[in-house]
């Protein structure tokens, strides 16, 4: 649906590349099925089907009639979608001949051949001839990728310290992304990187991978085979093993921080082998099917209590938890003081000093209330539901939290120009009028015959005017 | 300031003496410094000392520090952020989903599920065992503590029957400590029981062993009555066709001629309503085994009580205090029984049958929210016991009140019911009876009239039945200790709303009057409409410029005042009366500060009652509030905190208080939780707090809030009043105006800064010496230093009468009948030649 595909904030970077790069990744038809299943618009979904087998331009006004006369709006979307990500040209409208719209070649070729298979392109991956390694079964791949996730996001909330830390490499990578910051003695948590926290497994592993692929552009490596590689392991089937020796070379040297980040597995014993995790092989599922999966890999991720919420906070600010993830509990200790754990439970309080801390570490008041809201305990839905769908969370307490944020915020710097130094009275007088008068004036001093505005534009121009009088 | 210097000198040199001086000369060891609010005497070092020693050897970490060492303590990344509190080594059991609660081994707290499937047992019984910490909505908290075991023994449960349950309720197994917590409690509490027979005490324990040792014991082994039989052996109680007046059954029981026929009190056993909770499941069991258990006691002398239970206190045996009314044959029975239209709620009926569990009277405290029904819970104690009762009140107002409630609630004889104040000293003609009197009344040092004296010796020259100690946490222990020693009484109730004090030293009350049998859930009374539902609020105020300027500079004594006297509080506060007033709400404003409540009171031209203010203008204005529908809005002071009934108030502004005082916020909502039309559909009551901001009366306010928030209410914090600036007439809107208050700020000296003192803690003797010296501060000359033009007006002073009283005006409409006829015919005449 258009608003799962556009809550994804990761794909927008793709759709600003320019059109030479989608040429050259629409060669792959792993890619340009990815991108079909994955950032597609029904709609859209249903042109490109329409277009698939048609030989020749089709008339833009026949596409028209498919669509109902009230979906203008969407029909319009997808087009625009389809246009952007390079998949359609519509033929520039003129007098002479009618608009035609038809699929870029590469993308058809790419496509056709996905759907129908043949070809030697290796574009879905090349399951490996070796002998599968024993031991390597579901449970010990989502086993796998949970625990190399979940230690990047454990570095992310900053307690690391005592489980294994990521490598070097995503250190450094979540720290050039500006997800953590580096004080003194440890990392801490920057605002971009709560958000990050917030988001769902499958968009927080898009982020880093854009992340990743901004970094690799810095380190000369080709972005088209980067992009195509993370296509090809959306394609792939979990479970199985898959050859390294079919990979081309810069995808050979990426496989070493996917193995990092928990996308893939390369077993001690076949060193020419590797399998896709769940993480990986749901990179490119369409947005229903994405919301099962991530549902099943959450329910994973934390066994027992990662059902949907699991937050209960009473109007006396008592935080309850029914978790036992330390991932959770280190994200709840970002903005609560944590007080008593039990194996299915913790118990905390929302306190002044404790909002106070996430605030100043950069976390928003409206981040935590989205968070406590979104994780909230079915009972805190049912007691909202039975009053006729009033507010999930207690209102005080949200209001509360907000407060806290204000109340170190009455500073409020506004950017902006002052004014001075007239040559009249009248001058400033009516330099003022004329500011307050176009909504631009934030400050004025009339002892002081200042002032000061926060945009200069048409001041400029009505100064002019005042002296060309 | 101690009333007289004499006395307290002479106990100190007790004190220094040791312990036993002390104890054994109860006579003087009075209140000693009256004065002083929050403070206890240090008369009761001794006690408080042993009591302390007492508590500690009982707390909960002497036993948390054993943690089963063969568990292997699972540590992840989490585990950092608990430190000792980290509890994953505790084993879920397999169905714990089922089950509601978790303990904390280390403090002993219990956090349970309000939405699990046995809640309503499951609550039942922790609020009998544990001591309830926060019961907002889903989850609530309770405490285990030596107090809450103490009280849970004292209503009958086997410390068996504690740990069986807690385990059956609890996700993971009981923690070894907790149990051996409980039992090592339990088993010291309960053990000893003091009982009065016959106007004889008697110490009486199931374990002919423990007696023994007691009678070894060098201080109780001489104190036993010399010449009687060692040890009696006598058959158990039960609760034997006792039958609590007002509760469903009651009223079959009644018809029924033979009241201890077998098969009715088997069938009474079984119908009481109360007993659906677990509790008494549980013990229907034991019912028969019971029936056969024998009871060993000895006779002590009636005036080394005090010590016995003293010394049982050290040895780590605290005594119960039952008295057997039933067979109580020496003091005359009161016929006194609740009216048939009495129906006493289920909360209510719940707190008796925890104080007549097996048929005879525990002495305890019942703890309810104000306007919950205490003092019908009071009355129907007396109707149950039916001997001579005593009632102690804080104020004259409400010893009246209390008279009068009995008058309405049961068919006493009004002759039977006497009322002792200072301006009234009645007996009753019967052989017993009922006496109302305050506190201040009884424990008394100073010299009495002849009359008082006269009294006094009446009620210690007596045997009473039940004494009732109403609004218990307000006075001092040594006022109990006073009123304890002085009165000789068979059972003691003590009724409150707020069982805490912000000095904690409230957990002596278990010791000196006994255990907390039941505490109410606030939020459950509210949603069954017992009491009103109420939308509490906090409004911050902001400092005005000037103002803020003027606070940071002023020493921190004066600084109170100028939070109070915030112009835009004072407009929040003109705002929301005239808000209310306009709903048809009755308003009462609460100021600690005299300067500001005067000041407040008089802009706004309402009226006011602070401490000086005299009885009989009190009630002039109490009247004219309750029923003059012109008077919507009455300020208060301090004295108006507690056991002020005012049903018609439904809006309740709070605009300076006491510091971090949880009780008296508490207090003042209960104020208004007695609302007569909280039944109305959709009806709540409002309850601001107007607190000025960036200053300290922040932080006091979230402290102060800290107990009702654990009750489940929500303070809704209010930043800005919709449509205050509209108001017309808004006070302090120019700035000059403004400056003006500042400057009578500044001006105002230490006198009138004083906070009044006659609030709810101490006992306000409205005929004792202190308010004669009180009388004689007041009259000290003012000196305030000044420059010549600001008496001139040159400091935008000057002096014109704007601010009249609306108190006097109340009384002068109320003049003689001649005056205001008068006064009449001077208007008429003035019309005539008008026209």
């Amino acid at each position: 649906m258009a608003s799962a595909v556009s809550n994804l904030a990761s794909f927008e970077y793709l759709e600003k590349l320019p059109g030479i790069t989608f040429r050259k990744l629409y060669l792959e038809p792993s890619t340009a099925l990815a991108i079909f299943r994955r950032m597609l618009p029904h709609l859209a979904k249903a042109f490109v089907m329409a277009l698939l087998y048609m030989d020749k331009p089709f008339l833009l006004t026949d596409l028209d009639q498919w669509v109902q006369s009230n979906a203008k709006r969407q029909r319009d979307e997808a087009l625009s979608t389809l246009s952007r990500l390079h998949i359609v040209t519509i033929s520039a409208p003129s007098r002479q001949e009618p608009q035609v719209v038809s699929l870029t070649d590469a993308f058809r070729v790419s496509l056709r051949l996905a759907l129908t298979g043949g070809g030697n392109h290796q574009s879905f991956g090349v399951p490996s001839s070796d002998a599968k390694s024993a031991g390597i079964e579901l449970e010990f791949l989502d086993e796998y990728g949970r625990t190399q996730w979940e230690g990047i996001l454990h570095y992310v909330v900053s307690t690391g310290r005592s489980g294994a830390q990521p490598t070097a490499a995503v250190q450094q990578l979540l720290e050039a992304g500006n997800l953590v910051s580096r004080g003194r003695r440890s990392t801490e948590i920057t605002q971009a990187g709560f958000s990050f926290l917030l988001q769902e497994v499958n968009a927080q592993v898009w982020t880093l991978l854009l992340l990743w692929l901004h970094h690799a552009k810095e380190l000369g490596m080709d972005h088209v085979e980067i992009l195509s590689f993370f296509f090809m392991l959306g394609s792939l089937e979990l479970g199985k093993a898959y050859s390294i020796k079919t990979l081309k070379p810069t995808q050979k040297s990426m496989l070493e921080n996917l193995v990092d980040f928990g996308l893939v597995y390369i077993p001690p014993s076949v060193k020419d082998q590797f399998f896709p995790t769940r993480l990986a092989t749901t990179l490119t599922s369409d947005a229903s099917a994405l919301r099962s999966i991530t549902a099943g890999f959450e329910s994973a991720l934390s066994t027992g209590s990662g059902t949907a919420g699991f937050i209960i906070i009473e109007t006396n600010y008592r935080l309850y938890a029914y978790t036992d993830s330390p991932l959770q509990i280190a994200v709840l200790a970002l903005f609560t003081k944590l007080t008593t754990r039990y194996p299915n439970m913790v118990t905390g309080r929302v306190t002044r000093e404790s909002v106070y801390r996430a605030v100043s570490s950069g976390i928003s008041s409206d981040q935590i209330i989205t968070y406590l809201s979104t994780h909230a305990h079915p009972e805190l839905l049912k007691a909202s539901a039975a009053k006729g769908g009033g507010p999930v969370l207690p209102p005080t307490v949200v209001d509360q939290i907000r407060l806290w944020q204000i109340e170190n915020e009455r500073m409020k710097t506004t950017y902006g120009f002052l004014f001075k130094d007239f040559e009249s009275t009248d001058e400033y007088k009516k330099l003022l009028k004329y500011a307050d008068e176009i909504g631009v004036l934030t400050w004025a001093s009339k002892t002081e015959e200042k002032f000061f505005v926060s945009k200069v534009e048409q001041l400029k121009d009505y100064m002019k005017s005042l002296k060309a009088k | 300031m101690p009333p007289k210097r004499k006395a307290t000198s002479n106990v100190r040199g007790g004190t220094k003496a040791g312990r036993d001086s002390v104890v054994s000369t109860p006579g003087p060891n009075t209140p000693r410094s009256l004065g002083s609010s929050d403070e206890y005497s240090s008369a009761s070092e001794g006690e408080k000392e042993l009591v302390e020693e007492n508590v500690a050897k009982f707390s909960m970490e002497a036993y948390a520090a054993r943690r089963d060492t063969g568990q292997q303590r699972k540590q992840d990344s989490a585990s950092h952020l608990f430190g000792n509190n980290d509890f994953t080594w505790m084993n879920l059991k397999p169905d714990h989903a089922n089950r509601p609660m978790w303990i904390d081994p280390k403090k002993g707290r219990i956090i349970v599920e309000s939405f699990a499937k046995y809640k309503e047992q499951a609550l039942d019984f922790l609020t009998t065992v544990a001591e309830p910490l926060s019961r907002p909505k889903h989850i609530f908290e309770f405490a285990l503590t030596p107090h809450s075991l103490y009280a849970a023994v004292s209503v009958g449960l086997t410390p068996e029957e504690i740990i069986g349950n807690l385990d059956m309720m609890s996700k993971t197994p009981m923690p070894e400590n907790i149990r051996e917590f409980i039992l090592s409690c339990t088993h010291s509490y309960g053990k000893v029981k003091l009982v009065l027979k016959n106007t004889k005490h008697y110490i009486e324990s199931p374990d002919p062993q423990q007696l023994q040792k007691l009678l070894q014991d060098e201080v109780i082994g001489p104190l036993r009555v010399q010449g009687t039989e060692e040890i009696i052996t006598t058959i158990a109680p039960k609760l034997a066709g006792l039958v609590i007046p007002g509760t469903k059954n009651f009223a079959g029981v009644q018809q029924a001629t033979d009241l201890r026929g077998k098969e009715r009190v088997a069938e009474a056993a079984n119908e009481t309503p109360a007993q659906e909770d677990i509790v008494n499941i549980l013990n229907e069991d034991d019912e028969e085994e019971e029936s056969v258990e024998a009871v060993h006691s000895f006779e002590i002398q009636d005036d080394c009580v005090e010590i016995v239970q003293k010394r049982c206190l050290e040895l780590g045996l605290p005594v119960l205090e039952e008295y057997d009314f039933h067979n109580d044959k020496a003091n005359p029975s009161l016929e006194i029984d609740l009216k048939p239209s009495a129906q006493i709620r289920t909360y209510q009926e719940k707190s008796l049958s925890k104080m007549f569990g097996n048929g005879r009277a525990k002495s305890g405290l019942i703890v309810l929210p104000c306007g919950a029904g205490k003092t019908l819970v009071g009355i129907t104690a007396a109707c149950t016991i039916k001997k001579g009762v005593i009632i102690l009140c804080t104020s004259s107002m409400s010893v009246h009140q209390w008279r009068s409630e009995f008058l309405k609630w049961s068919n006493i004889n009004p002759n039977d019911i006497a009322v002792f104040t200072s301006d009234n000293k009645g007996k009753f003609s019967g052989s017993t009876g009922i006496i109302v009197t305050s506190y201040s009344m009884v424990a008394q040092t100073g010299k009495r009239s002849y009359e008082a004296n006269k009294m006094m010796e009446f009620i210690t020259k007596r045997e009473w039945g039940l004494m009732i100690l109403d609004e218990v946490h307000v006075a001092p222990a040594n006022v109990f200790r006073k009123v304890t020693s002085t009165i000789k009484t068979h059972s003691k109730l003590g009724l409150t709303a707020t069982l805490l004090r912000e000095d904690d030293k409230i957990s002596d009350l278990n010791f000196l009057i006994g255990p907390k049998l039941y505490e109410a859930n606030w939020m459950e009374l509210a949603e069954d409409g017992h009491i009103a539902r109420v939308q509490c609020a906090e409004v911050w105020c902001p400092m005005t410029t000037e103002f803020y300027s003027e606070y940071l500079k002023l020493p921190s004594k004066k600084k109170p005042l100028m939070w109070t006297m915030n112009p835009r509080k004072f407009q929040a506060a003109q705002f929301l009366i005239d808000y209310h007033e306009k709903r048809g709400d009755k308003i009462i404003v609460f100021a600690d500060n005299i300067f500001a409540l005067k000041a407040y009171a008089t802009k706004l031209n309402k009226a006011f009652i602070y401490g000086d203010t005299g009885n009989a203008e009190r009630m002039r204005i109490l009247e004219n509030f309750q029923h003059n529908d012109k008077i919507n809005t009455l300020f208060l002071s301090k004295i108006g905190d507690t056991s002020l009934d005012l049903p018609e108030a439904t809006c309740l502004i709070q605009i300076s208080s006491h510091y971090g005082s949880r009780r008296q916020e508490a207090q003042r909502l209960g104020r208004i939780l007695r609302a007569k039309r909280r039944n109305d559909e959709g009806f709540n009551a409002f309850f601001y707090s107007l607190v000025s901001k960036d200053t300290q009366e922040m932080f006091y306010s979230s402290k102060r809030q800290a107990f009702l928030v654990d009750q489940g209410y929500a303070f809704k914090v209010i930043t800005h009043l919709q449509g205050i600036d509209d108001l017309p007439d808004l006070a302090f809107n120019t700035p000059a105006e403004r400056r003006e208050l500042l400057q009578t700020i500044l001006l105002a000296n230490d006198a009138d800064l004083e906070l009044d003192d006659r609030g709810d803690d101490l006992f306000h003797t409205n005929d004792g010496k202190s308010q004669a010296m009180k009388k004689k501060k007041k009259a000290n000359a003012r000196r305030t230093a000044g420059a010549l033009s600001d008496l001139a007006g040159g400091q935008d002073m000057a002096y014109v009468e704007q601010n009249k009283s609306k108190s006097k005006e109340l009384k002068s409409g109320k003049g003689s009948a001649f005056f205001n006829k008068i006064k009449r015919e001077n208007e008429k005449r003035r019309k005539a030649f008008a026209e």
